[in-house]
């Protein structure tokens, strides 16, 4: 048998000591750690390759693929309906708002209008969407960190949110509601008032949440000041989303370049933004978001209510096919910018449909932020990077 | 930053809250449903099973094709019916085989959409997990046995526009409730139809 | 290792040897101890993990049923769920973590992915189902399915470890290439 002594992992004293003949004694060799592909923490598989000194982070790497399904390859045999249905399943978490992706750049393709309702109607399910994904980390957060209550509350307020969602698309997580041209059915009669006294009952729910563990003292000292991203490092890599903006950022797709009825919506959308940069600020940032997406879903269920009759989508030709040419359609998902290039050959089908994923960037940034870091402080900091395993690896 | 930063903190303060917000849960009412005993109570557009109406079944096909996994197997064949009098015998599609393969479903649910006869429907019902794979393929008599477990569709929104179904109807049929397509836009096509 | 260096062969440890001999009321009791403590190890890949947690949290609470979600590993959990896709590069995983829990074992397949690669069936780097590298117990259809889809199937877990008998269960241990389930009969043509 193969067997080799080593000697790890003595600890980072070992290097300081001063005295020679003790440095060498302790000469250390660093550790390669496996977190993942199968770990709590990397919420999905994940896996980082971390070169340890004790418990001091040399290096990481992030190794992708481990959830890798080829989408974009199956896009290219179906058809623009089809494609919706893969489309929500690489973002498990927002589907509504990757539905919409394919959809705008389709409908972009063919110069296409949406009715208004469709519109409104578009962009306050996108709200609701982004306070389901960003309840899955407030919950998820506080938990890899030891506090198991958070997860409960978000858990109990995401499953009202659900509730309104499956009553209008069917789904509780892939609602398969977008269509090219608007969306799949008219609203059920009285949906608008439920989602309005859901809208609120969230609204009271997120003080539990933000209330249990925002002030925390255990959660603020093992999240303030840990995991700082710099503003070159986000502009570097890419990163985007809320993100992004708790480095000071200030960038968001929906007031920057605003698709849907965000541009009407100036005055309710708040570009939430902190300066720290730390694991704490990007917390507090989602939390902020919540806030300002419930608020963007009560303005977008006032103006529903009062917009004058009309459809919902657009008839449509039996085979639908997209020009020849292309299209780069971007969005602000909940979890930052996401793209969709399509390459139309004039087929029904999409020649080339290319994504541009946010937790895809978000996450080599880790390579940059792991380093010098405790493992202890790993969780932390790869919580906070609120991704999502299928979104990086497609 | 935020406020928190400004006033100054009393030690614990943060933890003490959060055990209030526990302590004040304690107090509420649970939210658990107890779901073997209290059957949940589901929205029509639940997407949880597809019923087959056979009798509305042309087996056209269209939706095994638009199927995006093409999990619906359909097996048919064409059978001449004998001339009645005076008339000459026409040829109608028998349905040999529907199945659903449940096991690769993705319930996205365009076959219900694009099916032109109506013979396919959303059901709730969700409780059919098996234990050999090969029981979650449904073939068309146990597709059936959904149907009587399909709910009847909400009404839309009356904001929405006139779904065609009822204007269809009605430019064929005359108004079909008085009033009811009287005062929106899609009533006064209803009307030109008369 | 053993004395000289080399990997010496233990004996496998087998399971239900006892529980063939013992008597029926004993073997009632048994399987009424096992279902219902149920250590679950939530094997979360995909989408269906999220439903999957959903199930335990406070709404739909899988705890009631005796299934506990605090299993620190593989090693000490009875039931593993498979929620998500099994790509090529994770089935690997997937076997190794089976292959660490110790027997009996009970295996669910969450969702239509883990059931037969689902959406991703003609993928290029997707496993057509988790039964072709573990045995699964439970098929639950869905995509993802609701939480009470997944109460169900555990339910129906239960009713099958209540029926069972663990002699019977671990009598033969089939090798990994006979776990692939058998194709489904081509349709029969007219």
């Amino acid at each position: 048998m193969d067997i080799s002594e080593r000697t790890v992992g003595v600890g980072a004293g070992a290097a300081q000591t001063g005295d020679a003949v003790s440095a060498k004694d302790m000469a250390t060799e660093d550790m390669v750690l496996n977190i993942g592909p199968q770990h709590p923490s990397t919420h999905g598989v994940l896996r980082l390759r971390l070169r340890l000194d004790g418990e001091q982070i040399v290096s990481a790497e992030p190794i992708v693929g481990y959830m890798h399904r080829g989408a974009e390859k199956l896009f290219e045999v179906r058809d623009y309906r089809q494609i919706v249905v893969l489309a929500n399943r690489h973002d498990w978490l927002s589907a509504f708002a990757n539905e919409l992706g394919v959809v705008l750049a389709v409908e972009r393709m063919l110069g296409m209008e949406v009715p208004e309702r469709a519109t409104w109607a578009r962009t306050l399910l996108a709200e609701l969407n982004r306070v389901l994904n960003h309840l899955m980390f407030l919950g998820s957060y506080p938990l890899e960190m030891g506090a198991i209550t958070p997860i409960f509350y978000a858990f109990t307020e995401r499953e009202y949110l659900q509730a309104v969602m499956e009553e209008v698309s069917g789904g509780r997580m892939h609602y398969m509601f977008n269509r090219v041209g608007g969306l799949k059915e008219e609203l059920p009669a009285g949906w608008t008032g439920r989602a309005r006294a859901t809208v609120a009952e969230v609204r009271h729910g997120m003080v539990r949440v933000e209330e249990i563990i925002h002030g925390n003292e255990i959660f603020r000292a093992r999240t303030r000041g840990v995991g700082v991203l710099t503003r070159e490092q986000i502009l570097q890599y890419g990163v985007s989303g809320p993100i992004a903006r708790a480095s000071g950022v200030d960038f968001d797709l929906r007031r920057d370049e605003p698709y849907l009825a965000y541009g009407e919506l100036g005055d309710v959308l708040r570009v939430v933004t902190r300066t720290e940069g730390d694991c704490h600020a990007r917390f507090s940032c989602l939390l902020d978001q919540v806030a300002v997406s419930l608020n963007l879903a009560d303005a977008c269920l006032d103006r529903l209510e009062a917009l004058p009759p009309g459809p919902i989508n657009q008839r449509l030709p039996k085979v639908l096919k997209a020009p020849e040419g292309h299209v780069y359609q971007w969005t602000e998902n909940p979890l930052g910018l996401n793209g969709y290039f399509l390459v139309s050959r004039g087929e029904k089908t999409p020649w080339r449909m290319k994504l541009r994923s946010a937790s895809f960037n978000n996450v080599q940034v880790l390579k940059e932020l792991l380093p010098g870091n405790l493992v202890a402080d790993m969780i932390a900091i790869l919580g906070s990077m609120f991704f999502v395993v299928g979104d990086i690896d497609k | 930053m935020s406020n928190h930063e400004a006033v100054k903190r009393v030690p614990g303060a943060g933890l003490a809250k959060g055990l209030a917000v526990t302590f004040r849960t304690l107090l509420r009412r649970s939210v658990t449903a107890q779901y073997p005993e209290v059957k949940p109570a589901l929205p029509a557009r639940s997407r949880g099973a597809i019923a087959l109406l056979e009798e509305n079944c042309t087996s056209c096909m269209l939706c095994a094709r638009e199927c995006p996994d093409w999990c619906i197997y359909i097996d048919s064949h064409k059978e001449t019916l004998p001339a009645p009098e005076g008339g000459r015998e026409r040829a109608r599609n028998v349905l040999d085989r529907f199945a659903i393969d449940f096991s690769l479903c993705m319930y996205c649910g365009i076959c219900i959409e694009v099916c032109p006869f109506d013979a396919l429907f959303w059901t709730p019902e969700f409780e059919y997990a098996e234990y050999d794979i090969r029981d979650l393929l449904h073939e068309k008599d146990r597709l059936r046995e959904w149907m009587w477990t399909v709910p009847p569709p909400p009404e839309n929104d009356p904001s929405g526009a006139v779904p065609k179904e009822i204007t269809t109807a009605e430019r064929t049929a005359g108004p079909l409730t008085p009033g009811a397509g009287g005062d929106r836009d899609g009533g006064s096509e209803g009307g030109a139809g008369e | 290792m053993g004395v000289n260096g080399g990997p010496v062969d233990l004996p496998d440890p087998r399971v239900g040897a006892l529980s063939r001999v013992a008597p029926k009321p004993v073997r009632y009791v048994l399987n009424w101890g096992r279902r219902y403590s149920l250590w679950v190890f939530n094997f979360g890949l995909a989408c269906c993990a999220i439903e999957f947690i959903s199930t335990s949290m406070s709404r739909h609470d899988f705890i009631r049923f005796g299934v506990i979600p605090f299993a620190p590993g593989p090693r000490q959990a009875d039931l593993m769920v498979v929620s998500g896709t099994v790509s090529d590069k994770m089935a690997p995983a997937v076997r190794r973590l089976y292959e660490q829990m110790p027997d009996p074992k009970y295996v669910i397949s969450f969702g239509a992915c883990s059931n037969s690669g689902g959406p991703y069936w003609d993928s290029y780097c997707v496993t057509n189902g988790v039964d072709q590298i573990v045995p699964v117990d439970v098929y639950v259809p869905g995509c993802p399915p609701r939480p009470e889809a997944l109460l169900h199937g555990i339910v129906r877990l239960q009713e099958k470890i209540a029926g069972e008998s663990l002699g019977e269960r671990y009598a033969p241990v089939p090798p990994a290439a006979a776990l692939a389930s058998p194709l489904r009969p081509a349709p029969e043509r007219p």
